[in-house]
């Protein structure tokens, strides 16, 4: 009798496990897209003011999928370009000297309580950004905008304090920028503390409901979605989105091997392994190796160009010439890396602009030690990689070069440790056994911060580096800074950091998105924090005056490009800082529920990191699979 | 009675002086951190979009200016301290300008309700299995349990969660493994929301229990074989007392002091064992809020969480000292 109820029990238990894994809801799983948000749990779940600073989340599918602003660059190739005029019907236009910059809107848009969205929602959000100190974008608004009038309904003309070809960035999505505020929601509120709950949507989707203990946010498919920017490339795929907290990777991981997490944000090398083995279903931004969607960001060797080790720029080559990119990309990414020599990331059109056009000059790039010439580019190294690979990764690897360029990268710098001894030697060091001391007598020692935990992939890396400048003499150890990476860094508290100093637009080739923070009126003085980008606190009169031209030549215009080149020839020379690879960021898509996500080899339509503002872009390629 | 008023005003006396050096050792310890919680925010801000160094300049100058962290750190201890009086620990900077106490009020009960339940329910198994393993030293049954006690005791609590974690949610995935209710199911005195949150405990709730009953059976279990060699238990067996009343009476009764000690003790500090359960499995509660506020320089935020917790666990120790002598005549009133 006991094992009859005990047998019923256990029966009643398999047949309720699924509901019990995944409890049960109004919101039907095969209408639902399921994402990541890699914000984690959101300790004010009920905030949905975006324009208040971090005081609620945003990748919650707010910022994706509610909100809007003038224009897109796509970080990748774009639904149908890399330019997205958005809210604005054309791009911007602006005056001869850039002090003035008009923008035409675009008409029929709705707010989802069916307000029309009009220059009025555009002058009331730029007004409150100037009467109103610490929200998000106060401080460029009031830096830049003298005044801001509206000719008639679908015109704003922006009348800007000095000249600034650029402005047009502050409304342009890359991840984020400055969203527009429904005026007749916000007017007569405190936009520091009005909750904005529940938000009123310009996108295409408004919010269903939501934990308040801030593990997910589900929104649903605006009936009235034609009357959004993104109904211009048709109708939204999924009815509902749920952006959640699934814990860490390896949660992430076992989510999406049960078919509960269509979207993983990012994920470690070895969970990625692990989905494609156990899950047919699962695929990444690459097909094979290295399955990660390489960032418009590039993971670097930052030498903190202020401290008087590094300011030699032999130091630094030398530096550069004893480190063997393969190892770091082995220990870092367990290969699946993209690797680049030049200071710009080897990603979206980047490649096309610049890594490809380079080459030849890059090949022939020499560097005099002091006592040889050397060509130090290795034209094939990320084919080497690829050989490298492939015996454990078998067809994993691509074999096509084309696609082995694209995935793996082009060249970096061959290894050369008797190269690197000449020049630390034509720079006062001396090597007395296998160690390195500095020109004053000292050790040569290098301390390598990294973040720690929180970004293995990186962590794993700079610990590599550190090891091949150890073999190399130096004594070199590195030291994990967690919670407190962002305070060193942007504190100059460091002697060599891995991080980013450049980001661009991806899709887009104009540099100044980074290379602008890197003119010498924004470089702090040791001890004081440092403005982003430029943590490596490098300057240099040449590096300015490519900036001041920068600064006046319009967005669009092909001398950026040149501009460009001669900035990357300028990092190359000098090398104030080490490019290594692109961040990629392993973002895995189960396509049991949805097809239609964008891919590296056939449809490269955006960025499938569910959290940047472009991501929005997927909602209207995603087709339900009928599962 | 003068006497243990006496006690008692001295041992209050001693609790409200281990608060005041706890929150004050927490106030200095966070604000000497490395970690600056404007350059947090700036960075976290500026990380992806487009922002000009003069405007973050700005940005930086605004926020120092509205999250009040301008005054030297005097000034801020002592406007800590006036506030803390009225238990006002000020706005969240990491979710600015939410209050600190509105945070705590929405995960204390998570934590309280699945620690608290936890801790009595490991408390009760293992006191009540420890007693009668002791007792009945020759049962076959609970020695095998008292084996396992043995063997899960030494486990360190993650590494049973994560066994537990690949079990249910991988293996045989039956069990939710992250959160503490579902997607999608509102908040609600619903029976959907009620199952929702109940299935979502059992396996931190496990992991707890499985790892928390050892101690008390193998402590309850030396206790009760030393009690049962007492010569009134002897007499009383021999007086024909039957062992049903033994038991609970002569025995239970005796071993149970220390025990309640140690419950008192381990229900003060549920806050410190949060921090890895909810980490690990993700749930809403006070350890969560705290790792995310040290993450985030979120000074306000950790000072609330650790003053709840010191308060806690101070008062555990002050209500154990002033009852152990109601219930333990043998304790001397100093």
């Amino acid at each position: 009798m006991i094992n009859r109820r005990l047998l019923a029990l256990l029966v009643g238990l398999v047949l309720a496990s699924p509901a019990l894994a995944q409890g049960t809801s109004d919101v039907p799983r095969n209408e639902t897209l399921i994402v990541e948000n890699p914000e984690g749990t959101i300790k004010n779940a009920g905030w949905f003011n975006i324009w208040a600073t971090n005081a609620g989340g945003r990748s919650t599918g707010l910022q994706q999928l509610t909100m809007d602003t003038f224009w897109y660059i796509d970080p990748d190739h774009g639904l149908d370009g890399v330019w997205d005029n958005s809210l604005a019907s054309e791009p911007p236009i602006y005056n001869a000297d850039f002090t003035e910059m008009t923008v035409k809107l675009r008409p029929g848009l709705y707010w989802s309580d069916g307000v029309e969205f009009t220059a009025d929602d555009v002058i009331f959000t730029i007004n409150t950004h100037m009467n109103t100190k610490g929200l998000v974008w106060s401080a460029p608004v009031q830096l830049n905008v003298d005044s801001v009038s509206a000719p008639d309904k679908y015109t704003v003309v922006f009348k800007l304090k000095k000249p600034n070809s650029r402005f047009h960035a502050l409304f342009t999505v890359r991840w984020n920028a400055m969203w527009m505020m429904p005026k007749h929601v916000f007017e007569g509120k405190d936009p520091l503390k009005y909750d904005f709950n529940p938000p009123v949507s310009l996108g295409s989707y408004v919010l269903h409901g939501y934990d308040p203990n801030g593990q997910w946010f589900t929104w649903e498919k605006r009936e009235d979605w034609q009357r959004t920017s993104l109904a211009r490339f048709g109708e939204p795929g999924p009815k509902y989105v749920t952006y959640l907290d699934p814990g860490p990777p390896d949660k992430r991981v076992i989510a999406q091997l049960n078919h509960e997490l269509d979207i993983i944000h990012d994920t470690s090398p070895e969970g990625v392994f692990t989905l494609v083995k156990e899950s047919p279903t699962s695929r990444g931004w690459f097909p094979g190796f290295p399955y990660g969607h390489p960032d418009p960001t590039l993971a670097q060797v930052i030498f903190n160009n202020q401290n008087p080790k590094f300011q030699d720029r032999d130091v630094r080559w030398a530096l550069a010439l004893a480190l063997d990119i393969k190892q770091i990309v082995m220990a870092g990414y367990r290969g699946a890396a993209t690797i680049s020599a030049i200071a710009v990331p080897p990603t979206g059109t980047h490649p096309e602009f610049y890594h490809k056009p380079m080459q030849e000059w890059l090949t022939n790039f020499e560097l005099d030690t002091g006592k040889k010439v050397i060509k130090p580019y290795d034209p094939n190294m990320g084919r080497e990689i690829a050989d490298m690979l492939r015996p454990s990764m078998g067809d994993q690897i691509p074999t096509d070069p084309d696609q082995i360029d694209n995935a793996f990268g082009l060249g970096w710098w061959k290894q050369d440790l008797e190269a690197a001894t000449q020049l630390l030697e034509r720079a006062g060091f001396t090597k007395r056994g296998s160690d390195w001391y500095m020109p004053n007598g000292e050790r040569f020692s290098i301390k390598v911060v990294v973040e720690g935990e929180a970004r293995p992939v990186m962590t794993r890396g700079g610990s590599m580096v550190a090891e091949q400048w150890r073999r190399f003499g130096i004594d070199a150890t590195t030291e994990s800074a967690q919670a407190s990476f962002l305070t060193r860094r942007n504190g100059g508290d460091f002697e060599t950091i891995i991080s980013w100093s450049v980001e661009t637009w991806g899709g887009h080739p104009d540099l100044s998105f980074f290379l602008d923070s890197w003119h010498s009126q924004f470089l702090s003085p040791p001890g004081e924090v440092q403005t982003p980008r430029n943590w490596s606190r490098y300057s240099n009169p040449d590096l300015d005056k490519i900036i001041e031209e920068i600064r006046g030549t319009a967005f669009d215009d092909p001398k950026g490009i040149e501009l460009g080149k001669e900035f990357i020839k300028l990092a190359v020379e000098e090398m104030p800082v080490i490019p290594l690879m692109s961040y990629n960021v392993f973002t895995m898509m189960d396509q049991t529920y949805w097809t239609g996500y964008p891919n590296a080899e056939k449809d490269p339509y955006t960025d499938p990191v569910p959290n940047w503002g472009n991501s929005r872009a997927m909602m209207v390629r995603l087709k339900p699979t009928g599962k | 009675m003068r006497r243990y008023l006496l006690y008692v005003a001295k041992r209050l006396a001693q609790f409200f002086l281990v608060v005041f050096i706890g929150i004050s050792l927490t106030f200095f310890i966070t604000h000497l951190t490395p970690i600056d919680p404007v350059e947090q925010m700036v960075s976290s801000m500026t990380a992806f979009g487009n922002t000009s160094p003069e405007a973050v300049k700005m940005m930086r100058e605004a926020l120092q200016e509205l999250y009040g962290v301008q005054g030297n750190l005097l000034e801020q201890y002592f406007t800590y301290l006036s506030r803390i009086l009225v238990l006002d620990f000020g706005p969240s900077l990491s979710a600015f300008p939410t209050p600190v106490s509105v945070l705590i009020e929405r995960a204390l009960p998570w934590t309280i309700g699945l620690l608290f339940t936890c801790t009595m329910l490991s408390w009760l198994i293992g006191n009540m299995l420890g007693g009668l393993a002791g007792y009945f030293r020759n049962s076959r049954i609970l020695k095998v349990l008292g084996a396992v006690a043995m063997g899960f005791h030494p486990i360190p609590y993650y590494i049973i969660a994560f066994v537990l974690l690949i079990l249910f949610g991988y293996l045989w995935p039956i069990l939710p493994i992250t959160g503490g209710s579902g997607q999608n199911i509102p908040q609600g005195f619903t029976f959907e929301y009620i199952t929702s949150v109940l299935s979502h405990s059992i396996l931190p709730a496990l992991s707890i229990i499985l790892v928390g009953i050892g101690g008390w059976f193998l402590g309850m279990r030396a206790l009760v074989s030393n009690i049962v060699t007492e010569d009134y238990v002897l007499y009383a067996e021999l007086g024909g007392v039957k062992r049903s009343r033994i038991l609970p009476f002569y025995v239970i009764r005796n071993a149970l002091v220390p025990q309640i000690t140690g419950l008192a003790m381990s229900l003060g500090a549920i806050f410190n064992g949060a921090i890895i359960v909810e980490q690990v499995f993700s749930y809403p509660g006070l350890g969560r809020l705290l790792i995310g506020a040290v993450y985030s320089a979120d000074y306000s935020l950790v000072l609330g969480v650790t003053a709840i917790s010191i308060i806690a666990v101070s008062a555990s120790v002050f209500l154990i000292d002033i009852l152990y002598p109601l219930f333990d005549p043998r304790v001397q009133l100093t």
